[in-house]
C-alpha cells in the first residue's frame, strides 16, 4: 500500500532510476554472495580471458563509462573555478563556506539540485521536455570519445576524428531547440530559435577556420594532429595558423554558449532562455553540460593548436644539458626488506620531524594540533614526491598533467571573459559571423593553400 | 572464449542482424515522421530517422557519410527545417497537418510513387551482398578531387547560386521606413 503510494508519487525520471538502484543493490548483494560462498573466484579466470578475447568491446564500453565519469568532476571543477574567479575578479569573496576555501561549493549545488523539485510545466510537451537535458548533456559527451588525453590515452583514434567531433557537437542544438519549443512559454522558444540561428551561423567559420590546419597536417585525426606537432613549443600550429586559432576560438566560444555570446540564456532580455521552464536534476543536466562545453572546447582548441600532451621543451633534454640527469628508473621491488623498513619508519618520523618546528615556534599550540598541521604538511609533500614520481616515470601521466594544465589556461580564459565582456547584440552577432569571422576564415585557408603551393615549389 | 561468430540459433552474422536493428528503427522513425499529427514531432523524428541512417552508412564502412550524414542533415537541415517550423507555427494554430485534407492527390502520388520504385527495383542488376569493407578518407578524397572534380565543382556553383538566390527573395525592395540599425546620414 504504502509501495504503490510512493511509487506514484515519483517524477518520471524516478520511476526510471529507482529500479535501476535496485538492480545495483540486487547485483551487489550477488557479487558478496559469491565473494562468500567462493563461486566469484572460480570463474573470474574464465571471465577475464572472455573480456581479453573481446577487448575492442570491452575497450569501446570502459571508454564510454570513464568519459561519462570523468564528465562529473569535470563539470564540478569548471563550475567552482567560475564561481570563485569571477569572484576575485568582482573583488568579492566567492564561495567560503562549504570545505575548504569553499571548494565543496559547487559538489552542494549538485546535491541541492538532486533535491529540488523536478517541475513540468502546464501545456509543456512532456516526453520532448524530459528528452531535451539529455540530449543537450549527450552532445559533449559523445564529443569526448574522440579527444586524445596523453599518449594512448583516447576513447577512439577515428581517422575522421574531427569531423566527428563537429558533428557531436552540433547535436547539442536540437536539444537546446527541443527544450525550447517544449517549455511552452515565449522565452523559451525565443532562446531556442537564437540558440539555433548561432550555433548554425557560428559552425561555419569553426569549421572553416580548421580546414587551413588539415592543410597543414594532412590528416583528421586528432591523436596524428597532437603527434605533428612534437618538438618544442615553436612546433605548435597555433605559429603556423594565427588566424585560424583566433577565429577558432572565438566560435568556438559561441558555439559553447559562452559570454559574450551567450544571447541563448541572456537573463536581462529572456529570463533564461531555453531553460527558463526546467528546474530540479533537468535543469542540472544544462549546467552540466554547459561546463562540460567548455572543458571540451578548451580542450579541442589545445589538441589543435597548442599541441595537446606534448610539453612545451623538452624537459629531460634541458636537464641533461644543465648537467642534472633524473634516473626515474627507480624499482620498487629491488629496495627488498629495505622498502618495508622504509613505508613503516619513515612516515612517522617525518611527521614527528615536520609537526616539531611548529610546536617549538608556535607557543601556545598544543602538541597533537602540531602532529595534525605535521600530517597535513606530510601528505602534501608525499603526494608532490609521488606524483613527481609518476611524472618522471611514466609518459601518459606526464602528457595528462600537461594536457590538463593547457585545457585549465583556456578554460580559465572563458572564465575570465565571461567575467570581463559585456554581451553583444543579436545583430552585432550574426554579422559578425557573417561579416567578419566568415571571410576572415576564407582568407585563411586561401593563405594557407598558397603558401603550401608556395614551398612545395620552392622546395621542389 | 571469444564470441560466436553468427547471432546464436538463428545462424545470421551479427552485421546482419545489426542491419535488420536499424533497418527496422529507420522504417519505424520514418513512418512516425508521416503518421504524426504534431508538426514539431515529426521534426524530431526526422531527426532520430537520420540518426539511424548515419548508423546505417557506418555499418556498411563508410564513417566519413555518416559523420557527415550527422553534420549536415542533423546538425544544419533538420535543424533549419525546426527552426522555420518553430518561426512560423503557434501553439494556439491547428495542431493537424495542413495537407491532412488531400488524400486523394497522397493516394495517387503514392501509387504512382510505389510502382515506379517497384519498376526500378526490378529492373537493376543487384550485386551480391559482399565483404563489410571498409573506405578510408583518402581514397573518397582522391576520388573526389581527380575524377570527379567537375560534378564536384558543379554542385558547389549549384549551391552557390541557391544561396544568391535566396538571398535575393528574401531580401525587401525597398529600405525600412524606420531603420533600427544604422541611421541614414
Amino acid at each position: 500500500m504504502t509501495l504503490t503510494r510512493s511509487w506514484s508519487r515519483l517524477t518520471p525520471a524516478g520511476k526510471i532510476v529507482v529500479p535501476l538502484l535496485a538492480i545495483v543493490v540486487a547485483l551487489t548483494v550477488a557479487l558478496l554472495l559469491g565473494m562468500v560462498t567462493g563461486i566469484v573466484p572460480a570463474i573470474t579466470g574464465a571471465v577475464l580471458d572472455t573480456l581479453e578475447a573481446n577487448v575492442g568491446i570491452v575497450r569501446f564500453v570502459v571508454a564510454i563509462l570513464a568519459v561519462l565519469l570523468f564528465t562529473i568532476p569535470t563539470a564540478f571543477i569548471v563550475g567552482y573555478l567560475e564561481l570563485k574567479a569571477i569572484a576575485f575578479m568582482n573583488l568579492r569573496l566567492g564561495p567560503n563556506r562549504v570545505g575548504p576555501w569553499g571548494t565543496l561549493a559547487a559538489a552542494f549545488h549538485g546535491f541541492k539540485i538532486l533535491a529540488k523539485e523536478d517541475f513540468t510545466p502546464t501545456g509543456a510537451d512532456v516526453p520532448v521536455f524530459t528528452l531535451a537535458p539529455a540530449v543537450v548533456f549527450l552532445a559533449p559527451v559523445l564529443a569526448f570519445l574522440v579527444l586524445p588525453f596523453a599518449p594512448g590515452l583516447f576513447g577512439q583514434d577515428m581517422n575522421i576524428a574531427l569531423l566527428y567531433f563537429f558533428a557531436m557537437g552540433g547535436l547539442g542544438v536540437v536539444g537546446l531547440m527541443m527544450a525550447g519549443w517544449s517549455s511552452f512559454n515565449k522565452y523559451s522558444l525565443l532562446g531556442a530559435l537564437r540558440a539555433a540561428a548561432q550555433i548554425i551561423s557560428y559552425e561555419i567559420p569553426l569549421t572553416l577556420s580548421v580546414v587551413g590546419l588539415i592543410l597543414l597536417a594532412g590528416t583528421l585525426s586528432l591523436n596524428q594532429i597532437v603527434l605533428n606537432q612534437q618538438g618544442s613549443f615553436l612546433d605548435w600550429y597555433v605559429w603556423q595558423q594565427p588566424l585560424g586559432f583566433a577565429i577558432f576560438f572565438i566560435a568556438a566560444t559561441a558555439e559553447g554558449n559562452r559570454t559574450p555570446f551567450d544571447l541563448t540564456e541572456a537573463d536581462s532580455e529572456i529570463v533564461a532562455g531555453f531553460a527558463t521552464e526546467y528546474s530540479g536534476m533537468r535543469f542540472g543536466f544544462f549546467y552540466f553540460a554547459e561546463y562540460v562545453n567548455v572543458f571540451l572546447l578548451s580542450a579541442l582548441t589545445v589538441v589543435l593548436y597548442f599541441g595537446g600532451w606534448l610539453a612545451p621543451i623538452d624537459i629531460g633534454a634541458v636537464l641533461h644539458q644543465v648537467g642534472l640527469t633524473f634516473d626515474p628508473a627507480l624499482d620498487p621491488g629491488s629496495l627488498g626488506l629495505g622498502l618495508l623498513l622504509g613505508i613503516l619508519i619513515v612516515p612517522p618520523l617525518a611527521i614527528v620531524a615536520l609537526a616539531l618546528p611548529f610546536w617549538a615556534f608556535r607557543s601556545g599550540l598544543p602538541f597533537w594540533k602540531a602532529l595534525v598541521v605535521g600530517f597535513l604538511l606530510f601528505n602534501v609533500i608525499a603526494a608532490g614526491a609521488t606524483l613527481l614520481w609518476a611524472v618522471a616515470s611514466f609518459e601518459v601521466v606526464e602528457g595528462l598533467l600537461w594536457f590538463m594544465a593547457k585545457t585549465y589556461v583556456f578554460v580559465a580564459i572563458l572564465v575570465w571573459m565571461r567575467a570581463t565582456l559585456p554581451r553583444v547584440r543579436i545583430d552585432q552577432l550574426m554579422g559578425f559571423a557573417w561579416k567578419w569571422l566568415l571571410p576572415a576564415a576564407l582568407v585563411n585557408l586561401f593563405v594557407t593553400a598558397l603558401a603550401l603551393i608556395v614551398i612545395d615549389a620552392v622546395k621542389g | 572464449m571469444t564470441l560466436p561468430q553468427t547471432v546464436p540459433f538463428l545462424g545470421w552474422s551479427w552485421n546482419d542482424l545489426l542491419f535488420l536493428v536499424l533497418a527496422t528503427a529507420l522504417l519505424g522513425t520514418a513512418l512516425m515522421v508521416v503518421l504524426g499529427r504534431n508538426i514539431i514531432r515529426s521534426g524530431l523524428w526526422m531527426i532520430a530517422c537520420f540518426a539511424t541512417l548515419a548508423g546505417v552508412y557506418a555499418l556498411l564502412g563508410t564513417p566519413l557519410v555518416a559523420a557527415a550524414q550527422v553534420l549536415v542533415y542533423i546538425g544544419a537541415i533538420s535543424v533549419l527545417i525546426l527552426f522555420a517550423i518553430m518561426l512560423t507555427q503557434t501553439k494556439g494554430g491547428p495542431a493537424a497537418l495542413v495537407f491532412h485534407h488531400q488524400a486523394w492527390a497522397a493516394a495517387i502520388a503514392a501509387v504512382v510513387l510505389g510502382t515506379l520504385l517497384a519498376l526500378v527495383v526490378t529492373s537493376t542488376e543487384w550485386p551480391l551482398a559482399g565483404e563489410y569493407a571498409a573506405t578510408s578518407v583518402r581514397a573518397i578524397a582522391q576520388l573526389l578531387f581527380s575524377d570527379y572534380v567537375l560534378p564536384f565543382e558543379i554542385v558547389g556553383v549549384l549551391l552557390l547560386a541557391a544561396v544568391i538566390g535566396g538571398v535575393f527573395l528574401a531580401k525587401r525592395d525597398e529600405p525600412r521606413d524606420e531603420p533600427h540599425g544604422e541611421r541614414p546620414e
